[in-house]
This record gives C-alpha cells, sequence and structure tokens, in this order.
C-alpha cells in the first residue's frame, strides 16, 4: 500500500500503541518506554524532543524496527511491524522506511551515486531506473555536483544531504531522522532542515525527526516531547510563525528543566 | 595482576588470535610430526644403510628454513593484530601503566598463545607421525613388522627451538609498537579504523596492462630462452635473471592495478554494476586490495614456488622410476673403465709403482673377477672372499651372463686436444636438429655389432643385422633426446666415419634394449652408436668401458645372489679397484655396482624423500600463504563492521551482506592462486622439457596427493575465513548504533 492509498483512506502512516520497552532482567530493570502511544498522518512532519536519556532514541528505534518493543503494537501503513519476522522486517525496512543518522553512516569507499543507488540495487530495481531516480532525487536536494565524489570529498552538510538523498530514492512511507543536524555546523543545520521542509510539502514526504534541538524542531509541524519514557505533552504548531512555534517549544523545554538551553 | 590481564585480553581476542593460534599450531604438528622421520625409519623397517640420518638431517635442515617462512608470516599476522589494538595499549598508558607493564602483558599474551600453540600442535603431531609410520612403510615399500607408540626427543626439541626463535621475533616485533608510539597516536589509532585508499581507476588499470604486458613477455621468454641449467653461461643466466625480475615486476603491477582494471572494467557493464550490493561488494574489493596489493603478489609468488617445486619434484622422481624397468636388464652388473693413452702417461709421472698401461683388447670381466683383491690393514692386498669365506669368483653364481664393451668415440693415437669422430651435437645438425635445453654435447659411445647381438640374445630380443654399413642407436636417456635420435634415425641420416658410410637400419631408438647396467635413476647409456665390427677396428677407437651382465643361476635365490655380490658381512669394501694386465694397470673396477634389488630400493627412498619434501615444503608455504589471506580477510571484515550495520538498517538482508564478503573473499583467495597456476603452468611447460632427459614423463598420483592437501589447506582457510567473517558480520549488525 501506498502513502497515497493510506491517505486517501485517512488511515495514519505511522500508529504507536502503548508500546513499553524494558532493558535488564529481574531486579535490574530499565523502564526505557513506558506506555507510549501517537500516530502520524501521511504528509506530516513530526519531531520527538526530550533530553538525554528519557528513551527518544529507544522510542525511534522501535517504530523503526531497529529494536523490539517489550509489548504493544507499532503499526506502520497498516501492518504491525512488531509481528514480522527478521526477513519481512528487512523488506519491509528496505520498502516502507528510509533513514538519516546523525553521523551520516556514508559508505566510505563508495562514491555519492553509489551510496544513494544502494536501496534501490538491493531491492533490485532495473539499473536505468536506479541511475534515472539517483539523478533526480540528486537534484531536489542540491547534490548534483557531488554525485561522483567520495564521503571524505563532501563537506559535513553535503555528507548529510547525500544521507538524506538515500533515505528518500525509494520513495518510503516514512522517513526516520535521528539528530539529523547533531553534527552539523548552523548553516549546514538550516539548509538540510529546509530541504527535509521542501520535501515534506512539495513531495508529500512523512518525516519522523528526533532531537534536542529546538530549532531544528520549529521546522516541524508537531513537537511530541517526552520525559522518562513517557509522553510529556505535545505541541502543534497550527498557524504559528517558525520564531513563535520556535519560542512556545522554548518554553515547554524549560519547563521540563531546561535541557534545550544549548539549542541556540 | 599483569597474568590477569593478558589471559583476558586473549580470551576477549580469541577471534583475533584463533587463526594465528591454528597457524602456529598446524606449524607444530608439521615441524614435529616431518621430524620423526628418522625414528619412522626403524619403525617402518627400512634397513638401507644410512637413510635414517639422511632423511633425518634433511627434514631437519629444511625445517629451520620454514621456520625461517613461519617466523615471517607470524610477524606479519601479528603486526595486523597488533595495529587494531593500538587504542588498547594507549588506554593502558593513559591509566598509568608503564610501557613496560605494556610490554609485558603483551608478551604475556604472546607467550599465552604460543603456548597453547605449542601444545596442541605437539598432540595433533604426535598423533600424525603414528599415522605417517605406516605411508613411510607404503612409501618405501616396506611393511610396519611391530607397530608401537613412539615419541620423539629430537623432533621435539627441534620443534621447540624453532617456535621459540618465532616467539622471540614476534616479540621484538611487538615491542617496538609499544614502544615507538606516542600515546596520542595510540589513542587516536581506533578513530580511523578504515583508511580509505582509493587510486586513480584509469592509472591503476594502465599498471594492470603493464603488469600483465611485462608477465606476458616474461612467459614468452622463458618459453623461448628454457630454464639455464648448465649455468655456466653468463649470458643465458642474465637473460633468466631478467626474465626472472620481468615476472616479479609484473605480477606486483597486476596486483597494484587489479581495483581499478576491474571496477574500470565493471562500472561499465551498467547491468551487471548497478545490481543488489555489486558497487558496495567492488569498491570494498578494490579498497581491500589496494591496501594489500603487495602481499597478494607475495602469495603469489609463493604459491607458484610451492607449485612448481613439487610439481617439479615428483614428475622429475617419475621420470627416473619410469625407466627403472628397462634400467636394470641383469640381476648383478659390474663394470670397469680402461685408460687411454692420455691417462695412463698422466699416471705414470712421478712414481714408478704400479706402472700404468692401456689394452686394445676388452678383458673377461668373469675371469677378472676371480682376481679381485681387497687391502689389508698392513697397506698390502690379500685375494678377496665372499660372504662365505671361499674365493670369491662371479662365476660361482652366475647363470646366464653377458659382457659388453663399450668405445670412446675417440680414434686411438690422436695427437693434442683430441677431436671425437662423431659429438651429439654434430649427429643432431646432420638432421636439422638442436640440443634440447639443458643437454650438453659430448662425444658418442660405439659398440660393435656382435656385442650388441650378444646383449640381445641375453635380453631374449631378436638379433639385428646391420650387413655391411648399417647404424643403429641405443639410448635410454629420456625422451628428450631419444625423439631427436629417432629424427636422425628415420631422416636415414648418412654417417661417414673413416672411410666407411654407413645408413640406419632401423627408423627409431629402442630404449628398452638399451640399458648397459643396473643404474639408479633409470638412465645409463646417453647414446651409442651400433656399428658393424670392422668399422670399430677401422677407426681404431679406444675402448671405454666393459660391462657385465649376469643373472644368478638356478639354485641362487635373488637374496643368496645380492648377498654374494655385495659381500654381505664383510666389514671391507671393494678398495682395491686396479685390474693387472701384464704388470700394467690397464683399467679399474667401477665403483658403482648395484644389484637390480638396489636400484628399486634407492628409487623408493627416492620417490619416498623428495615426496616427503615435497608436501613437507609445499604444505607449509601454502599455510603461510592461506594464513596471511585470512587474516588480512578478517581484519578488513572487521574494518567493515560499521558499513555491514549501515548496511542492514537500510534494509538489507543479512544473506546479502554475507554473500557479498563471500564473492570478496574468494577472490581475493583466487586471485593470488590464479595467478601462482599461471605462473606455474609456464614453468613447469619449460621444466618438464628438462625432466624428459631423464625418462617418460607422467604426472604422478603424488603430485595429485600433494595438491588434495593444499587443496584442503588452502580451501580450509577460506573456509574459516568465510565463517569467522559471517560472525563478525552477525555481531556488528546485532550491535547498537
Amino acid at each position: 500500500m501506498t502513502t497515497q492509498e493510506s491517505q486517501a483512506l485517512g488511515r495514519p502512516v505511522l500508529a504507536v500503541k502503548h508500546i513499553q520497552k524494558v532493558y535488564g532482567a529481574r531486579g535490574n530493570v530499565t523502564r526505557a518506554l513506558q506506555d507510549v502511544s501517537f500516530t502520524v498522518e501521511a504528509g506530516e512532519f513530526v519531531s520527538i524532543m526530550g533530553p538525554s536519556g528519557s528513551g527518544k532514541s529507544t522510542l525511534l528505534n522501535c517504530v523503526s524496527t531497529i529494536d523490539s518493543v517489550t509489548s504493544g503494537e507499532v503499526h506502520i501503513n497498516g501492518a504491525d511491524v512488531t509481528r514480522l519476522g527478521p526477513q519481512k522486517l528487512t523488506r519491509f525496512r528496505r520498502e516502507q522506511l528510509g533513514f538519516i543518522f546523525q553521523a551520516s553512516n556514508l559508505l566510505d569507499t563508495l562514491t555519492a551515486r553509489e551510496n544513494i543507488a544502494l536501496p534501490l540495487t538491493i531491492a533490485r530495481v532495473k539499473p536505468d531506473e536506479v541511475l534515472k531516480r539517483v539523478e533526480d532525487v540528486a537534484a531536489r536536494l542540491s547534490i548534483t555536483q557531488v554525485l561522483d565524489k567520495y564521503p571524505y570529498q563532501m563537506s559535513g552538510g553535503q555528507q548529510q544531504r547525500v544521507a538524506a538523498a538515500r533515505a528518500l530514492v525509494t520513495n518510503p512511507a516514512l522517513i526516520m531522522a535521528d539528530e539529523p543536524t547533531g553534527a552539523l555546523d548552523s548553516k549546514n543545520a538550516r539548509l538540510l532542515l529546509e530541504s527535509l521542509e521542501t520535501l515534506n510539502q512539495r513531495d508529500g514526504a512523512t518525516v519522523l525527526m528526533v532531537t534536542h534541538d529546538s530549532f531544528a524542531a520549529s521546522y516541524t509541524h508537531r513537537v511530541l516531547f517526552i520525559r522518562d519514557g513517557r509522553l510529556f505533552t505535545e505541541l502543534h504548531r497550527g498557524e504559528m510563525s517558525r520564531q513563535q512555534f520556535f519560542d512556545r517549544i522554548m518554553q515547554v523545554v524549560a519547563m521540563m528543566g531546561g535541557e534545550g538551553n544549548d539549542a541556540l | 595482576m599483569l597474568c590477569k590481564l593478558a589471559w583476558g585480553n586473549v580470551r576477549r581476542a580469541r577471534r583475533d588470535y584463533l587463526v594465528y593460534l591454528v597457524t602456529l599450531g598446524i606449524g607444530v604438528m608439521v615441524f614435529y610430526a616431518f621430524n620423526t622421520i628418522s625414528v619412522q625409519v626403524d619403525i617402518a623397517g627400512i634397513k638401507e644403510l644410512g637413510m635414517r640420518e639422511l632423511m633425518g638431517s634433511l627434514m631437519a635442515g629444511m625445517t629451520i628454513f620454514l621456520a625461517f617462512v613461519m617466523g615471517f608470516l607470524l610477524v606479519y599476522a601479528n603486526n595486523f593484530i597488533m595495529k587494531r589494538r593500538k587504542k588498547e595499549f594507549g588506554l593502558y598508558q593513559v591509566l598509568g601503566m608503564s610501557r613496560w607493564q605494556v610490554a609485558r602483558v603483551m608478551a604475556l599474551e604472546t607467550v599465552i598463545v604460543s603456548v597453547a600453540a605449542l601444545a596442541a600442535g605437539l598432540v595433533a603431531g604426535i598423533a600424525l607421525s603414528q599415522l605417517m609410520v605406516f605411508s613411510t612403510a607404503a612409501l618405501f615399500k616396506t611393511q610396519v613388522s611391530n607397530f608401537r607408540f613412539f615419541l620423539s626427543g629430537t623432533a621435539f626439541f627441534i620443534t621447540v627451538g624453532c617456535l621459540a626463535a618465532i616467539f622471540l621475533v614476534t616479540l621484538v616485533f611487538n615491542l617496538r609498537v609499544v614502544a615507538k608510539a606516542k600515546i596520542v597516536d595510540l589513542m587516536s589509532a581506533g578513530r580511523r579504523g578504515e583508511v580509505v585508499r582509493v587510486r586513480n581507476p584509469w592509472i591503476s588499470a594502465a599498471v594492470f596492462v603493464v603488469g600483465a604486458v611485462l608477465t606476458g613477455v616474461a612467459y614468452a621468454r622463458l618459453l623461448h630462452d628454457g630454464m639455464p641449467v648448465m649455468m655456466d653461461d653468463p649470458a643465458e643466466m642474465n637473460r633468466f635473471y631478467l626474465t626472472t625480475a620481468l615476472v616479479i615486476v609484473g605480477t606486483i603491477l597486476l596486483f597494484f592495478g587489479l581495483s581499478g582494471f576491474l571496477l574500470k572494467v565493471l562500472s561499465h557493464a551498467r547491468n551487471i554494476y548497478w545490481r543488489g550490493l555489486a558497487p558496495f561488494t567492488l569498491r570494498q574489493l578494490s579498497s581491500r586490495v589496494n591496501t594489500v596489493s603487495f602481499s597478494l603478489a607475495v602469495v603469489a609468488m609463493v604459491l607458484f614456488l610451492a607449485i612448481t617445486s613439487v610439481t617439479s619434484g615428483t614428475s622429475l622422481l617419475a621420470a627416473m622410476n619410469s625407466g627403472l624397468e628397462n634400467g636394470t636388464p641383469a640381476d648383478y652388473t659390474v663394470g670397469m673403465m680402461y685408460f687411454d693413452q692420455q691417462a695412463a702417461d698422466a699416471r705414470n709421472d712421478g712414481d714408478a709403482s704400479p706402472s700404468y698401461g692401456v689394452t686394445t683388447q676388452p678383458l673377461d670381466l668373469m675371469a677378472e673377477s676371480a682376481h679381485r683383491t681387497v687391502s689389508t690393514k698392513d697397506g698390502g692386498t690379500k685375494p678377496m672372499t665372499a660372504d662365505d669365506g671361499r674365493a670369491y669368483n662371479l662365476a660361482d653364481i652366475a647363470g646366464k651372463h653377458v659382457q659388453v664393451n663399450l668405445y670412446s668415440g675417440y680414434s686411438a693415437g690422436q695427437a693434442g686436444t683430441p677431436k671425437p669422430v662423431l659429438s651429439v651435437a654434430a649427429l643432431f645438425k646432420m638432421a636439422g636438429a638442436s640440443l634440447p635445453t639443458g643437454a650438453g654435447d659430448a662425444a658418442l659411445y660405439f659398440m660393435k655389432e656382435s656385442d650388441y647381438n650378444r646383449y640381445l640374445v641375453f635380453r631374449g630380443a631378436k638379433q639385428v643385422d646391420l650387413g655391411e654399413s648399417g647404424y643403429l642407436i641405443t639410448s635410454d636417456a629420456g625422451t628428450s633426446m631419444t625423439n631427436v635420435y629417432d629424427k636422425v634415425l628415420a631422416a636415414g641420416t648418412e654417417l661417414k666415419l673413416g672411410g666407411h658410410s654407413l645408413k640406419p637400419v632401423a627408423s627409431s631408438v629402442d630404449a628398452t634394449l638399451s640399458a648397459f647396467s643396473d643404474t639408479p635413476g633409470g638412465s645409463s647409456n646417453p647414446g651409442t652408436i651400433v656399428v658393424p665390427d670392422g668399422v670399430v677396428d677401422d677407426l681404431n677407437l679406444t675402448l671405454e668401458l666393459s660391462s657385465l651382465l649376469v643373472n644368478y643361476k638356478d639354485g641362487i635365490s635373488t637374496e643368496q645372489g645380492d648377498a654374494y655380490v655385495t659381500r654381505a658381512g664383510q666389514d671391507s669394501s671393494y678398495d682395491n679397484v686396479n685390474i693387472v694386465q701384464d704388470g700394467h694397470v690397464v683399467g679399474v673396477w667401477s665403483y658403482m655396482t648395484l644389484t637390480r634389488t638396489e636400484v628399486y630400493e634407492s628409487a623408493n627412498s627416492m620417490s619416498a624423500m623428495v615426496s616427503y619434501l615435497a608436501i613437507y615444503i609445499g604444505m607449509v608455504l601454502v599455510v603461510a600463504c592461506a594464513a596471511i589471506l585470512t587474516i588480512q580477510q578478517l581484519s578488513g571484515v572487521s574494518d567493515a563492521g560499521p558499513s555491514c550495520r549501515m548496511l542492514s538498517e537500510i534494509g538489507t538482508p543479512t544473506r546479502q551482506v554475507n554473500h557479498s564478503f563471500l564473492v570478496q573473499q574468494a577472490v581475493l583467495f583466487a586471485f593470488p592462486l590464479a595467478v601462482g597456476i599461471a605462473h606455474s603452468a609456464v614453468a613447469l611447460h619449460v621444466v618438464i622439457g628438462i625432466v624428459e632427459l631423464f625418462g617418460h614423463v607422467e604426472i604422478s598420483g603424488m603430485v595429485g596427493l600433494a595438491c588434495a592437501i593444499f587443496a584442503v589447506c588452502y580451501g580450509g582457510y577460506f573456509l574459516i575465513t568465510y565463517h569467522m567473517s559471517r560472525k563478525v558480520i552477525r555481531d556488528a549488525i546485532a550491535a547498537r548504533a
């Protein structure tokens, strides 16, 4: 089922239902996530914020099927990923999800073009189409000129946009970004966020981004705050300007314990 | 405390150490097992004199050489392990340990691994040596009469000594890593696990082509020039050295350019390149090849050496043994050499006693045998006695027998430097052929038709009739010589000798009727022309040697006959060899008188020895090469851990990641092997030509066995590599991001 189809049905792309994640065993138990539930509609740009150790990365890992939940359900495009076997999960990840990490995580030995093409070649897309789609997505992210360079020949921002391109090239139902601006300077961080915003607005990509940077969060439609493994609150941007939304986020962050002070 | 740390480290890094341990263990096992051969010789009931000492010293010498090879390998392997652990050693120092203490931890680790390898290797070696007794017996064609469990102190000490030496060298290199490095370098070493080495693909591809061309030129030169066997022609040697240099440089360039070439070619094949993990596999492969290209080239050369030496060694043996049956025409043969005028004159100079002279008529060796003497302790001589104490006389045991006389190619009474009436090269030239590679020019022997016919009767063959002007060539010198003789005969080449004009009466050499004595190696007759009796007399050719071929008479068993002629039980050898006629010493008995039994025994021992040496050397070299490849690949896989994790995260099935690494490893294992085999094929083509001088060549079963053992070793390491890298990949993927 494609994103467009689920949009038409009004079904959410992502539905997280009462998930729990417990680490350790008897006597020494850490509850990383406790009864977390939320949904993300198709075409939404959502961020998850929280202080260090709040469980936001665990949440993203569980949603992105890299980690398994202790209980609860995660539905992506209608399928409950907690019930899929390892082989189906791999296939599911390949077809439905796109990942952007803090460290760009590109393969050092491959050129940008080859890095971006990987998810497609793995999925056995025809070579001609692979190359065409790589060109398309590179143009959208303005990285056409670095396509034949190796990661070490690119700036950090370019590397991160190449990573974004790799996440997008399969047209995934959901793009997961884990602190994508974490390793970037402010100029490059802005460029990347604007790229994500454009993708979301123009191409209707659904993005779920984990960040502890209020500035990055202010680019999104909705912010989920998480603390001590529980959903703390949620903020909708609505008709607010980005600056207004940023101020509102800062207020919540301050209320949660001043974790966002390093945001600007 | 340091011990505990070292023990913990070894346990933790056991995957790194496993290959090191296995290789060292195999080394110890093989060292021990092959050094017990002198003990095995006893148990296997091999009574041949000196065999025990010969095998023992051969193996010990070889072990020292192989220990060097092993030592270099392990230093290299250890370097790989240490490089990956630099950060750890930096951390120890940051935490306040002195360099000396860190060095001790490292030394302790090496001790633990070495002792473990020694223990495991010795146990395996002891087990293997018990089994080898049976193969030794089979190779020497004896029976294991009373098998017993045995240990060898000598083998133990040689093995431990070699291991200790290897250990010390490794230790020195390891200590250098710690002693030289700055802490800051050690600490940052782990940060960048993989140094990306990208070479310009165009230049790389060009380098590859240059390497391929150089190798091709070297091949062509070798095939054209052949192998310099005589080693006495400096120009020929220089050509050979240049060819060797070309192939070495070519091989190295081949590996330096390989990755670029592969990339260049395959990236143009869109439909192959942009599929699955192909780009990853290729790029990864090219990066690996770039990192280790030099050692891949070395591995290829060492494999080449192993294959070539094993194959040529064993086929040389096969060639020698192929002539065994034809090369032993009688139960016992004994020969004598005649002095020619020059030799007699040279001996008569100065000292007057005894007086040397020349005979123009062949002596009757059967009769002469009764006059043989042996030296006594006081410097005199006494008549030779047989082992039963009676006077020695071959007639006592001889049944059917025949004496043949060979004449040299030189006419008597020539002044100055004598010239042969016919030399091999001159004969070949008449047929438009040249000497085969490795064969030297020499005078041909002559034999009278009447002698040859007596010989044929003795052998139970049909007599020949040369008429007035016919000739024949006999030789058992191996196919590369006899082929040319055949050509000479088939062409009807006319020989003009001292007023006679001779025509061949046969179109080919009968190598089965060409051996005039029992000879180990099966080849005793480099080329003898049989001519009508009158031709020899007219040419006034000088006597070269006589050979008496004896079959034991009925009622004398082979054992009895052998014992009689070898004078078993007598401490004196045939030390007085002079043959006196009319007061002059006219010739000497040849020292080498052999029975058919001895020829067969020595051929068996020779095969056994060469086979063992071949397997020993080959196995150590192959294991060393395979271990280098394995260690390189495994360290490459663990460096690629983050890449594997990333691939898994973007949805690559683990199976596909494994497959990608399998392809990489298969290429890295196969390519050096392929290059080694290609080099060997060309070299062997030339070598076999030389080997054919000794007899008919068949690739023997021994080569097959050796190849099977090598394939198991090499393939085994490949499987270990793949199996372990799957584990590394699985762990890398499971690790939290």
